[in-house]
């Protein structure tokens, strides 16, 4: 338990940076899907001042926006399924969301709490990783709002650990308008199919010519301390005639390259399995697509 | 002008096997029910409970003043706190709170009872306790070797002699090794049985734990009145032992003790015993003069409930070329956890699988129970039954393989009959066994499917299909255990033709009131609207030994039955002095008393209740039932026929495998379940697939994970419950044998349907794979990990090795 002295509820983003600014005392309240569990079980303490930031409408919406798409970091899992842009654009969110905790959280979470928490687990880092997105913050530093972007896969320090500073906010993710031929695909490993955290999780990406991906991207969640996107597996792919002996070699690559650990839900070496196995799956897929 | 009434005709009818829905169903699905959570008595505290931080340890200190100053604490308590705590449980091993000692994570060490539960937890926070860590046991193998670690310990003298040992229960005595209990049973000659085998195989299966994640987790109200009598509300399964129990605790008269239970959000067993936390909050209550309630909280229901009996088993069969079965030797190691509850009792269920599923003319059979500092063990659905049937049946298929035989055939020339007596003693007076088989084998295509598979098994592709059986036995007719297994009945009609039917037996979700309701409604000819039912407080209700042993319907219906009978043979001679005729010529039915010969409608009922009320020989409709199952409670050797009734059941599990990542699916199951009659279609169908979901969790995804004696996932997110895209399709067939003992043929089912869910589907995976896995769930990397020759060596369980 911890105890909160001040809630606050700014409306609108220069007013939420201002409050991170005055104080590194705060905590930030998206849906709470995250903070709530961590903070019951005692793994988080909530900080002096509790900011909810769901009134904030910079933080809102999915758009076009030059020649990218913006996702707002308030952007539920639901309203990501649900939207016409991603479905022709970015297929791959939706391919995550559907596999995303329950109806009740999809309702919730947002994509912005998800990125925020850093979990190697995270179901939408993995999709969004070999998506080439940007995160962009926003903070107050010396009276006017500046925004800054990174690269996501920078963003990425250790399990619950970004490149945010204190006084930042995270205010939205840039996606470049995917290009013809453009392949994408997830795959999360749980136990079971519905409401499981990955055992291990896959993003294949690149533009598909000839049964080669080219500008080949690969991530995988849940097998390193941050989700990670596989450069040695992404070399091995790159532009590659998805023959049998490559695909199976890619797949090699993959298992050497994830760092897992062992954990309630699978230990190690089973993790490695995976990532090889379903790499071959995923790969197989591609070949015949 | 007076018009004569139409002369009216009722047609016959019959509730029997009808869908009838759940009388509390509308207020379950509407969210109007009251469970404990809801309930509130004014002036009312909340109890928290302060556990151990330890696995093991000695308490030095435990400091309760800050705990004890917080405005809004109205009482603190400790052991020291209280005098008179005596031990609980079956072997009297458990004082509610710890006295010297912590033995395992979920011990109680303290309690508070506040204003608020906030207050409650902030004072849990303030209270501070020392600690010496002390050497920690969790492998049961280790705990019987000797020397190890004890963990009830005699009490020693300061210098290290036996102090004078003090006389009572194991929780003052201590014990001097950490064998909680032990069973031997034995039929037969199993030396010369073997010698006369042509096959014989053995192995070892190791059972885990899991929990019986009731979504009403654990609670009560503790209230003292003024004249010291208590009343708890409590969701107790056994509230007339319960009674009996807590007078002996608390030092009490039994008649001064009230149990209400409210409803209760499921039980499977889990509230067959006396916990520390009940005991506790009445204590609390007693302390703080005040009424106080106490609900666990999710996380505290996953680590201080009691578990499924962790179980290391190894099995030897062998049987002759002609198919026929010739011994069974088991060897068990029952992990009983830190103090003893059911768990350790469940060989009394598991030798019976072993003795008398099939028939096996030589059976062996040992257990031996021991402490550890791991959580203990209770009773949960099926009590030991899934454990065994899951190595009973690995054997039938194994044996079959090894003699060349149909796996099918090998089952039905090995399976009891009807009118058999087995070696345990079991009397099957009604048994549909074969009937089972045959059904769920012909309704799954199990021989096409079977001899297929195999013959796919190195095809290419990464999908195996795999089809399973695997069968049970169950008591279905009560079990007398305790001095009597009966039922009391009151039933009462009012004047205008209601009834209220007032019985012993509990409603825990499983539709007890409905079906016993539905029974009553039968013999009196009315319509399921006439009947409230009264089940919930020891003040009125009468006796019953309580919820368990799959037996409410048996035993409760006979007696509810009973009741009904001296109830319309009241209402029928009264009607015959009435129309002055024979009583033999009359019927109830429809709300009416009826010329049974032409179903001509004489009089109403209420009309007639009325007549019978106020008349100068005033008299009212009321009768009282008890009835006692003519079974008879097993001899020191543990024969005898324990259950006036058995259920059968076999069950098809078909899988596909995926041999990539070890994740199996369950894409059907083919039941067939010998339950005597189907009284309610839509009760049974029901509590058949619950029961087998029940089943698959246990068999797939269900495992709480003890690690060094701390539960690593007490959580919904990282104890893995099936969830819905994940139940396959469920064909059910039910086999009415209409046992003659049975309330209209029935026979008990509740723990049935989730037994032999486990066997078949290990059975399946290996038909689909060639693997037989001896461990269970059947989790992706478990199976993977036994794909590809990295699965876990199991050790023979030790006596065996020994
Ligand atoms: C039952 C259940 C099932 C779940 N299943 C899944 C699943 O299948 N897959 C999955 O990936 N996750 C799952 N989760 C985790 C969680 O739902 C997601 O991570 C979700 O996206 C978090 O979003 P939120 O809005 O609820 O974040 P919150 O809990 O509000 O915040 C999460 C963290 O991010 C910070 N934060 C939030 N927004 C911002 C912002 N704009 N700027 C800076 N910091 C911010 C918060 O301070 C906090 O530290 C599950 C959770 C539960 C309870």
């Amino acid at each position: 338990m911890t105890e909160i002295e001040q809630y606050v509820a700014p409306s609108s983003l220069e007013q939420a940076a201002e409050y991170l600014q005055r104080s590194g005392e705060v905590t930030i309240l998206a849906g709470g899907t995250d903070l709530m569990p961590q903070s019951q079980g005692g793994r988080l303490k909530i900080k002096r001042t509790l900011m909810n930031i769901q009134h904030i409408p910079e933080l809102k919406g999915i758009a076009i926006d030059g020649g990218a798409i913006r996702i707002g970091a308030l952007a539920t899992i639901t309203e990501i399924m649900q939207s016409e842009l991603i479905k022709k654009h970015l297929p791959i969110l939706i391919e995550a969301c559907d596999h995303f905790a329950s109806d009740q959280i999809r309702n919730a979470a947002t994509l912005g709490g998800n990125v925020c928490n850093a979990s190697p687990a995270g179901d939408m880092l993995v999709p969004l990783l070999v998506l080439d997105a940007e995160v962009e913050l926003a903070s107050k530093p010396d009276g006017g709002l500046t925004r800054r972007r990174l690269p996501l896969s920078e963003f990425f320090v250790g399990p619950g650990k970004t490149r945010r500073a204190p006084s930042e906010l995270l205010a939205g993710l840039r996606i470049g308008l995917p290009g013809a031929h453009h392949y994408a695909r997830f795959f999360k490993f749980g136990t079971r199919p519905a409401l499981d955290i990955a055992t291990i999780s896959i993003g294949i990406a690149g533009t598909l010519n000839n049964g080669a991906l080219s500008s080949a991207r690969v991530a995988f969640g849940a097998v390193a301390p941050v989700p990670m996107r596989a450069p040695r597996t992404e070399q091995a792919l790159e532009a590659r005639r998805l023959d049998a002996a490559t695909i199976e070699a890619v797949a090699g690559v993959a298992r050497d390259e994830v760092t897992p650990i062992d954990d309630v839900r699978a230990s190690a070496w089973y993790r490695k399995e995976l990532i090889h196995n379903i790499t071959k799956r995923m790969l197989d897929h591609v070949a015949q697509a | 002008m007076k018009v004569a009434e139409k002369t009216k005709f009722i047609q016959p009818g019959t509730l029997i096997g009808k869908r009838i829905p759940k009388m509390d169903a509308p207020e379950k699905a509407s969210g109007k029910t009251r469970y404990i959570h809801d309930i509130d008595l004014p002036g009312q505290l909340y109890g928290k409970i302060l556990r151990s931080e330890r696995v093991h340890a000695r308490i030095k200190h435990i400091d309760t003043a800050a705990a004890k100053a917080l405005p809004g604490v109205h009482a603190v308590i400790t052991a020291a706190d209280i005098v008179d705590q005596r031990p609980i449980g079956v072997a009297k091993d458990h004082l509610p709170l710890k006295t010297d000692k912590v033995r395992s994570l979920r011990d109680e060490v303290a309690a508070v009872a506040a204003e608020s539960e906030q207050i409650a937890l902030a004072a849990l926070r303030l209270i501070k306790v020392e600690y010496e860590d002390l050497p920690i046991l969790t492998d049961p193998a280790e705990a019987i070797k000797p020397g190890a670690t004890l963990i009830h310990p005699e009490p020693r003298q300061p210098g290290g002699q036996d102090a004078l040992k003090p006389s009572g229960p194991v929780a003052f005595t201590g014990k001097p090794d950490n064998i909680a209990m032990r069973f031997d049973y034995c039929h037969g000659d199993v030396v010369q049985a073997e010698a006369e085998s042509d096959a014989v195989v053995e192995d070892t299966f190791k059972l885990h734990y899991v929990t019986h994640c009731c979504m009403g987790v654990s609670g009560m109200i503790a209230d003292f009145d003024s004249s010291g009598n208590l009343l708890m509300y409590s969701n107790t399964q056994v509230p007339f032992l319960h009674k009996r129990e807590f007078a002996e605790y608390l030092n009490m008269d039994p008649g001064r003790i009230r149990i209400i239970q409210p409803a209760i959000g499921g039980g499977f067993g889990s509230k067959l015993d006396i916990y520390p936390f009940e005991v506790i909050c009445v204590f609390l209550a007693r302390a703080a003069k005040r009424p106080v309630k106490l609900v666990f909280t999710r996380e505290e229901e996953f680590i201080s409930s009691p578990t499924r009996q962790p179980v290391l088993l190894t099995l030897r069969s062998g049987c002759k070329r002609d198919g026929s079965l010739t011994f069974r030797t088991v060897h068990t190691l029952h992990d009983n956890g830190a103090y003893t509850s059911w768990g350790a009792t469940t060989p009394f269920v598991m030798m019976q699988t072993f003795s008398s599923l099939y028939r096996v003319p030589n059976c062996d059979y040992h257990t031996v129970a021991v402490y550890t500092n791991n959580p203990y063990a209770g009773s949960f659905r099926g009590y030991g039954n899934l454990q065994a049937t899951f190595a009973v049946e690995a054997h039938m298929d194994k044996l079959a393989e090894a003699i060349g035989m149909d796996t099918l055939e090998f089952r039905l020339k090995n399976a009891q009959e009807q009118g058999e007596v087995s070696g345990q003693g079991m009397e099957f007076d009604s048994c549909g066994f074969k009937e089972c088989l045959t059904t769920a084998a012909e309704r799954s295509d199990f021989r096409r499917k079977f001899a297929e598979n195999v013959k796919n098994r190195n095809a290419p592709g990464a999908i195996k299909r795999g089809v399973g059986i695997a069968s049970m036995l169950h008591v279905g007719g009560g079990a007398k255990i305790y001095p009597s297994d009966g039922c009391g009945t009151i039933l009462k009609l009012d004047d205008f033709g209601q009834v209220t039917l007032i019985t012993g037996a509990s409603e825990i979700g499983q539709g007890s009131e409905t079906v016993l309701s539905q029974l009553v409604c039968e013999e009196l000819g009315l319509p399921m609207s006439a009947l409230t039912v009264v089940n919930n407080d020891t003040a009125i209700t009468p006796w019953d030994v309580g919820v368990h042993a799959s037996r409410t319907t048996f035993i409760a219906g006979n007696s509810a039955l009973g009741a009904a009978r001296l109830a319309k043979a009241k209402v029928l001679a009264a009607a015959a002095r009435k129309f002055e005729c024979p009583a033999e010529e009359l019927d109830l039915r429809g709300g009416y008393v009826i010329k049974a010969a032409s179903g001509e409608a004489l009089i109403d009922l209420p009309r007639l209740m009325r007549n019978l009320h106020f008349s100068d020989k005033a008299e009212l409709v009321m009768t009282t039932f008890y009835y006692e199952p003519p079974s008879s409670y097993q001899d020191k050797r543990y024969k005898g026929n324990v259950s006036a009734a058995y259920a059968w059941a076999s069950q098809v599990v078909e899988v596909e495998v995926d041999t990539e990542t070890g994740i199996v699916k369950m894409t059907k199951i083919t039941a067939a379940h010998d339950v005597g009659r189907v009284l309610n279609r839509l009760g049974i169908e029901g509590q058949i697939e619950g029961g087998i979901v029940m089943g698959q969790g246990y068999a797939l995804t269900e495992s709480l994970i003890i690690e060094n004696g701390v539960m690593r996932n007490p959580s919904f997110r990282d104890y893995k419950l099936v969830t819905a895209p994940e139940i396959p399709e469920i064909d059910i067939s039910f086999i009415e044998t209409m046992d003659g003992e049975g309330p209209q043929g029935a026979k008990g089912v509740g723990e049935a349907p989730a037994i032999c869910v486990a066997a078949a589907t290990a059975n399946a995976i290996y038909n689909a794979t060639g693997v037989r896995i001896c461990g269970l769930p059947f989790t992706p990397e478990r199976v993977y990990r036994a794909l590809h020759g990295k699965g876990e060596k199991l050790y023979l369980a030790p006596e065996k090795a020994a």
